[in-house]
């Protein structure tokens, strides 16, 4: 799997080191950033296959960092990767464009294999990811501007509810006696509606979520 | 020194103007006019009330005062700088000659009330200034300003009664007012003058002590907190050497600070998310095992969801202490009909007819509690397949 190029972004030194540590034994790591402008302009220049991109950094955080380098090469694939789980954080950062969201806790071994998902154009949906997901998409189903993206499929649903019980792909696949392949399919549909749909209860339950 | 040049190409009137406005500042805060006096005194570096008596006193000279005081408000700029340092005894004795110069100079201009009631107010004007510099008088915090201070209530005192008493004796001229009246009047206007400041300031002192005792309690909460909780936890991780336990360590001080941070403040637990958070902790804690929540919608604690909480515990547990998985998922679901949890793990399962008497005991124990509350449980484990419990309890008349 040397064919997948990592750039990591992250404002603490010494996570990024960590996650470097980690990461370096699998992917080639052709650049870090600690800064908003460095990564964007680093990103540009080296064009890995993925990066790693922490939410919360001055400057605009990692939605900046998403929604600039996407403007000129669209084809970077970006995972989220943040010790904050807030689920206004989540959602931003997926519909800024990010092809999925983990935690900090997340161990080696995931991150590693959600690094090489993203790569392949599939989408990672952490447990909780899953769970925010559920939440945002559920509730009663009030009249929608486009069914096909403002509504979740009950097979989506299922998928996601597996997601979240913490099952891998592989054994929602097994669980549904469906292929891994059909449960990426879903879960790549899912994060499209995600990130299209208009369905204004989305921002509200953000909204309504925020904690702080 | 772009002034210099300035100032050559500008006409006189419009120089001497410019030259004034260097001193003739408006001050925008703690005014009590149009903030003239204070932002002289900030210029002068002297405290305000002294200019202030000076205006006044300069009014009863036929009002002069008052003009000066419009005119300076018309040309003044409005100043923001810090306070000039305190002049030089050289530069007090000047300004004091300035004033008693202006005040000669409008009495040769016939600009004057009479002897005694300028004078008498004078006195009175910069014996109450003195009282009311409140500068350095009480404040404590300056131990420099306590024994000059002490002199100047002398002096403002002294002041203030020749004051009184030159005015009493100017006015006592209109007997008919009745002495004993005038007499209180002037008394009680002289306690007011002395003792108001004091008043004044130990109501400031008290309610600046309140705040600070307030920011203070704040400060000792939150450094007690962090002390049982983010200190002890990190020399936890300090003494020990298994990773695993690390882990457990932190990850439960991240939940707990999280819900520190955001959660409620009392710290009770209001819904079932929290719970089934704190729940998770505590297993976390004890068991070296890392549970991972997930929550979709939320419900608020009664009877029947603590039931379904303490059972989703016991299943927690369960998987933490048996089945070896390197971590255990729960996830419940908050529907319009029920409420559902799920305990996941990827352990080494079992088959359910096989467990000792003791586990049995908790499956029991797990089936029990959700019958009791109208749910039930299901238990689907596998040897190699990991064990999944189901909890679901209808929402009924919620």
């Amino acid at each position: 799997m040397t064919d997948i190029n990592l750039f990591l972004v992250d404002d603490h030194k010494l996570f990024l080191t960590g996650v470097e540590t980690e990461l370096s034994e699998q992917f080639p790591i052709i650049g870090t950033a600690g800064d908003v402008d460095d990564a964007i302009a680093g990103i540009r220049r080296t064009e890995p296959t993925v990066v790693l991109v922490d939410v919360h950094m001055p400057g605009g955080g990692g939605v900046a960092v998403i929604k600039n380098v996407l403007e000129t090469h669209p084809d970077t694939r970006f995972l989220a990767l943040s010790v904050s789980d807030s689920p206004e954080d989540v959602i931003a950062m997926i519909r800024a464009g990010a092809r999925g969201y983990v935690t900090k806790s997340i161990s080696p071994t995931e991150l590693a294999d959600a690094v090489k998902r993203v790569a392949d154009g599939d989408a990672v949906f952490s447990p909780r990811l899953a769970g925010f997901v559920l939440d945002a998409f559920g509730g009663a189903i009030s009249p929608v501007s486009d069914p096909e993206l403002d509504q979740l499929t009950p097979r989506e649903r299922e998928v996601l509810r597996l997601i979240a019980r913490g099952l891998a792909y592989k054994q929602v696949a097994r669980k549904l006696s469906i292929s891994i392949k059909t449960v990426e399919t879903h879960v790549s549909s899912v994060l499209r509606k995600l990130q299209l749909s208009s369905r204004h209860e989305l921002a509200r339950w953000a909204s309504d979520r925020r904690i702080v | 020194m772009d002034t210099e040049t300035r100032t050559e190409v500008e006409p006189d009137a419009a120089r001497m103007i410019d030259r004034v406005r260097t001193i003739v500042v408006r001050r925008r805060d703690d005014r009590v006019i149009m903030g003239l006096a204070g932002g002289i005194a900030d210029r002068l570096g002297i405290p305000d009330a002294y200019v202030r008596a000076a205006f006044i006193s300069l009014s009863l000279a036929g009002g002069a005062g008052a003009v000066l005081y419009l005119v300076g408000t018309a040309i003044a700029i409005e100043g923001d700088e810090e306070p000039n340092p305190a002049p030089q005894g050289r530069q007090v004795l000047a300004l004091i000659l300035i004033f008693f110069g202006l005040m000669v100079f409008f009495r040769g201009l016939r600009l004057w009330f009479g002897d005694s009631w300028v004078w008498s107010g004078t006195l009175l004007a910069f014996g109450g200034a003195a009282m009311w510099d409140r500068t350095s008088l009480f404040d404590s915090s300056d131990p420099a300003g306590i024994a000059p201070s002490r002199t100047r209530i002398v002096a403002g005192a002294l002041l203030l009664l020749a004051g009184l008493a030159s005015f009493s004796g100017s006015i006592s001229s209109i007997e008919s007012l009745g002495p004993a009246i005038t007499a209180a009047a002037l008394t009680a206007a002289g306690f007011m003058i002395i003792f108001g400041p004091w008043v004044t300031s130990l109501v400031r002192d008290l309610n600046q002590e309140r705040r600070d005792r307030i920011r203070s309690d704040e400060r000792t909460e939150m450094a007690a907190h962090l002390h049982d909780s983010v200190l002890q936890t990190l020399a936890l991780i300090q003494r020990t050497d298994d990773p695993k336990r690390m882990i457990t360590l932190a990850r439960a001080q991240e939940r707990d600070l999280r819900n520190w941070l955001y959660g409620t403040e009392d710290g009770t637990l209001v819904g079932l998310r929290q719970s089934l958070e704190a729940m998770a902790s505590s297993v976390e804690v004890t068991h070296n095992v890392p549970v991972d929540v997930v929550v979709v919608g939320d419900i608020p604690l009664n009877e029947r969801n603590a039931a379904l909480v303490a059972a989703a515990g016991e299943a927690t547990t369960n998987a933490a202490k048996h089945s070896g998985a390197p971590k255990v998922s729960v996830f419940a679901e908050v529907r319009d009909d029920a409420a559902e949890i799920f305990v996941t793990d990827q352990g080494k399962g079992f088959v359910l007819d096989s467990i000792g008497e003791d586990r049995h005991g908790i499956v029991d124990s797990i089936m029990g509690r959700m019958k009791r509350q109208g749910g039930e449980a299901e238990i689907s484990s596998e040897p190699g397949e990991g064990t999944e419990v189901r909890l679901t309890l209808p929402r009924g008349n919620q």
